[in-house]
């Protein structure tokens, strides 16, 4: 997150200086301060007391030089009374606020931890959803899908890429990218790298240009060619040292050599595939196997000509895809191309929960300025005597609203102050919670932009909480409250005080109502049934790559020997080979068509996440076999007749209500083999817990087309998962230590992973809800307590008078009911008004949850009843006789 | 009569001479009075002592340690010296008749 230098004063601490500091005296203090730091501060303290240093200094100049200004030797100190007076108030409200510690205390703690926790959420949003994408007019970038048989989009096959790159007016570039992750060999240990493979245009088509060496050209782009490779800036930094020498050189990838062609900008983000480190070109030929039209697994992104419209481009766009089906009818489920900008694209998972952390940090904030200045307006009224002997002396309704204002700024301003050390430490917490996946991650941090919306939130703050007692703080008449008097009631004052926490009620019920739609929802979803029995399962990732595993029989054997290998580690009871995991975002799938049931066109296929398998996969997983046989060791053999196993929901899809076993499936096209289905399999959730339970077809590995060489191992502990991974990393490397081990995670991490965004906006949501909580109640009891305090002459009056303790009890305790009730009915209208916002979030729970929305009801009626008894307890205890003798 | 501070920032901008921008003279008070002062208070106490005209100040040179940032040097004015030389006269006139030990201030 942090771009400065280790040895360099902290970056933040300058930017304030530079917008804090009068520029009359900017320059030459803040060089002043550097030079220090630089030439006597960090050799003679240290780094970090250096720093520490900077940052007292830095706060010190901030406090001592800003406000003086030297305003009164300016010539336009007689033309500007408004200024100098206002200045007078902030001094006089400074004195004040140092002579009520606790009270500034609190309200700095509530506004910073409201303005705190708004900057860094905003510090997140800003870069990921609201700033442009990083590339040079970035709104013309756009995806481009196909439509699959439902509608949804699908990947582009390279045959379809070739002909709309070639057929479309309205696209100034377009590329394709795959997913590739090759094994990096030679100096120092092999390592699987993150990359992509990009037709030749796709750094053209995003506007990046290397950094060092050249960009691809066109003549690379083609089978046979000789294999060069992009590398970006980090991992050039990390491998090789930043050497510009290595550009041109060979690099063994996979176990081939490819040059180096160059080095990506230190600043490049590549938002279609954050983690990819290394780029190679496609080098596709549209007449190649697994460039066809339905071999769809490549994904397409396009720069429109600055005068194309995203909607006319999107015309031309289907013009040209029904000419495709027209031509190749049994290749398309449907004609047409879905057209999204880029970042809608690369946003769109993180969205929701972003968008509801926001708003929901926006409510915080609402409740923390709701409560301040109720704690103001309390003030205020304690203060009338102050405020009659100022009227006394002629100071008009406005002068004494313009000094309430001005301690409500100050207030804001320190909230501010806090604020801004709440974001900082809160921010890289944030950040470490965040998926790695997620786009523009790297320029999440406070800068400049966060900072302006910190001040714009603290100034409009400070206005909020200045104006609220200005509005309804200055009306004691000046007579009474000189003379001493208690008045018997100020309704008017009060219903200002009682709004405030109605209002803090309200929102408090909403953030909650909020937090628990998000546990319930995370509860039933951890409470689905995966399909197979993720607990005691360990999982890694390996590749056999080199001259070694040429054949297919190569890494089949390879497989066998892992599989020995790491079943003879103690406490392991299974272990399998499979080219995918559920719940890992793997997206593998093929269309199944069934023999006795052809269709005109294949593409309408139901599809199946293929799973290619060694024998014991299913044991291992523990899926349960519902029908028929699993796969043995007799149907590994090259030459056996051909076999698969379906899961339940596929079985259903094919042959509804009619029993599988025996039937014939094929997948991978018409040259593919017929395979006979001997089980049904239970269904499986192979892309989330919140997706449906999905359709998948196992195929044992010998009989499949070819040899994944990238697979996952699962390993069945006897016990607990986690303690063998050590034990099996060293089995895996005893095999052949040149197979990276990567992703190695216990299946319980790999559940837990699938759903920690959701973990994250409960997270949060909980921790907003219980500070809203916190300072609701605190809103009732402060109103509360005050009222006692003011009616102690009512009270006693009443008991004197023979009113029974019940009676007093229940008047205070009416008085917070009204209170609480009022906030909870606007509260619960708002949660029913804004559940929808959470819609996207939820899963199997409405937004509208009776369950939910009465439990937190509940949750804080019980809250704002304790708040209620503290002052009513103290109304219980008021003496008849001293209460009327302070008459 | 001046205040201790402005005293004490008059005297170190003597003390330096030439060379007194903000760093020598915070570090010249720190070394001969033993005190820390943030760069600050001693910006202030300058403005003060400028918006009195004790002070006059031009703009220097920038160093590559400060960042490119331009210097500000500071020097006393006539009516600086005269001001410093009486309130420290008044310091004395206070000390004089005192137990010995306090006559040389």
């Amino acid at each position: 997150m942090r771009r400065e230098h280790a040895d360099s004063p902290p970056a933040l601490a300058l930017r304030l200086l530079g917008a804090l500091l009068p520029p009359a005296e900017r320059e030459s203090f803040v060089g002043d301060l550097v030079e220090e730091f630089h030439a006597a501060r960090l050799p003679r303290l240290g780094r970090a007391r250096a720093r520490r240093w900077f940052w007292r200094e830095t706060l010190a100049a901030v406090a001592t030089l800003r406000p003086t200004a030297r305003v009164p030797h300016a010539p336009s100190r007689a033309g500007d009374p408004l200024v100098l007076s206002f200045l007078a108030d902030l001094r006089h409200g400074a004195r004040l606020l140092r002579r009520a510690p606790a009270f500034t205390l609190l309200a700095t703690l509530t506004l910073g931890l409201g303005i705190g926790g708004a900057t860094a959420i905003y510090s997140v949003v800003n870069p990921v959803l609201l700033r442009a994408l990083p590339y040079p007019d970035a709104e013309r970038l756009v995806t481009l899908w196909e439509r699959g048989a439902d509608g949804s989009p699908t990947n582009v096959g390279f045959a379809t890429f070739a002909d709309v790159a070639a057929g479309a007016r309205s696209l100034e570039h377009a590329a394709v990218v795959g997913d590739w992750q090759p094994t990096l060999s030679g100096a120092g240990d092999a390592e699987r790298l993150g990359g992509a493979r990009v037709t030749w245009g796709y750094f053209r088509t995003l506007g990046v240009r290397p950094a060092i060496g050249r960009d691809f050209v066109a003549a690379e782009d083609a089978p046979g060619e000789q294999r060069v490779v992009l590398l970006t800036h980090a991992l050039w930094r990390r491998r090789f040292d930043a050497d510009s020498a290595v550009v041109g050189r060979a690099l063994s990838l996979d176990g081939v050599p490819h040059v180096v062609a160059g080095v990506l900008p230190a600043d490049f983000d590549n938002v279609l595939a954050p983690n990819a480190q290394i780029f190679r070109v496609l080098g596709y030929a549209a007449t190649q196997e697994w460039a066809c039209r339905s071999c769809r697994h490549l994904r397409m992104v396009a720069r429109l000509r600055p005068d194309v419209t995203r909607e006319a481009a999107a015309a031309e766009l289907n013009a040209v895809s029904a000419r495709l089906v027209a031509e190749h009818p049994t290749d398309y489920a449907a004609a047409g191309v879905h057209v999204v900008p880029l970042r809608d694209q690369v946003t769109r998972a993180v969205r929701p929960v972003l968008l509801a952390v926001l708003g929901a940090v926006g409510l915080v904030l609402l409740i923390a300025a709701a409560n301040v200045a109720n704690l103001q307006l309390a003030r205020a009224m304690r203060r009338d005597g102050e405020f009659a002997v100022r009227a006394a002396l002629g100071a008009g309704r406005v002068r004494l609203a313009r000094q309430l204002l001005a301690e409500g700024l100050l207030l804001a301003v320190l909230g501010g102050a806090g604020g801004l050390v709440v974001a900082r430490l809160a921010l890289p917490a944030l950040v470490r919670r965040l998926p790695e996946s997620l786009p523009r991650l790297a320029a999440v941090r406070l800068d400049g932009d966060a900072l302006a919306v910190a001040t714009a939130v603290t100034l409009l703050l400070g206005v909020m909480i200045g104006l609220v007692p200005a509005l309804h703080g200055g009306r004691a008449s000046v007579f009474d409250t000189l003379r001493g008097a208690t008045p018997l009631a100020g309704p008017g004052r009060h219903a200002a005080r009682a709004g405030l926490v109605v209002s803090e009620v309200a929102l408090a019920l909403m953030l909650l109502a909020g937090a628990g739609l998000l546990s319930r929802s995370l509860l039933r979803l951890l409470s689905v049934d995966v399909g197979f029995d993720p607990s005691g399962l360990l999982t890694l990732q390996t590749q056999a790559t080199g001259p070694a595993y040429t054949r297919a029989a190569d890494v089949y054997a390879n497989h066998d020997r892992l599989r020995a290998a790491v079943l003879a580690v103690p406490g392991v009871v299974g272990a399998a080979v499979a080219t995918q995991l559920p719940l890992t975002g793997n997206m593998d799938a093929f269309g199944i068509e069934a023999r006795d049931r052809p269709l005109a066109n294949p593409e309408l296929a139901p599809s199946a996440e293929r799973y290619v398998v060694t024998p014991d996969f299913l044991r291992t997983m523990r899926i349960p076999l519902l029908r028929g046989r699993g796969i043995s060791d007799a149907d590994a053999r090259d030459s056996a007749q051909k076999v698969v196993v379906v899961s339940a929901a596929l079985a259903a899809a094919l042959w509804p209500g009619e029993d599988a076993v025996g039937r014939q499936v094929r997948l991978g096209g018409p040259t593919a083999p017929w395979r006979l289905v001997v089980g049904v399999a239970g269904n499986i959730r192979h892309g989330g817990l919140d997706a449906d339970a999905g359709r998948q077809v196992y195929v044992p590995e010998r009989q499949w087309m070819w040899a994944d060489d990238q697979v996952t191992l699962v390993v069945r502990a006897r016990g607990d998962a986690a303690a063998i991974a050590p034990a099996v990393r060293r089995a895996v490397l005893s095999v052949d230590p040149g197979q990276p081990v990567t992703r190695l995670a216990t299946m319980e991490q790999i559940v837990a992973a699938s759903t920690a965004q959701r973990r994250l906006a409960l997270l949060l949501f909980a921790a907003f809800a219980a500070v809203a909580l916190l300072l609701a109640a605190a809103g009732i009891y402060g109103v509360l307590a005050g009222s006692v305090t003011e009616r102690t002459r009512e009270i006693g009056l009443r008991s004197a008078l023979g009113a029974a303790p019940r009676d007093i009890l229940a008047m205070v305790l009416l008085q917070g009911a009204r209170l609480a009730l009022a906030g909870l009915a606007l509260g619960l209208a708002g949660a029913l008004a804004l559940g929808r916002f959470l819609g996207a979030l939820l899963y199997a729970v409405e937004p509208t949850d009776p369950g939910t929305l009465a439990a937190v009801v509940a949750l804080l009626a019980l809250v704002a009843l304790f708040a209620c008894l503290l002052p009513a307890r103290r109304a219980l205890r008021v003496d008849p006789m001293t209460a009327l003798r302070t008459e | 009569m001046l205040g201790e501070l402005e005293q004490v920032v008059l005297l170190s901008i003597l003390r330096v001479g030439d060379e007194a921008y903000g760093v020598p003279i915070l570090g010249e008070i720190e070394r001969q009075t033993a005190r820390s002062l943030t760069l600050a208070t001693v910006y202030k106490t300058l403005a003060r002592l400028e918006d009195k005209g004790l002070v006059a100040s031009r703009t220097g040179d920038p160093t590559p340690q400060r960042g490119g940032r331009r210097k500000r040097y500071y020097a006393l004015t006539a009516d600086g010296r005269r001001a410093l030389r009486e309130s420290l006269a008044a310091l004395r006139r206070m000390t004089r008749g005192l137990q010995v030990g306090w006559d040389h201030p």
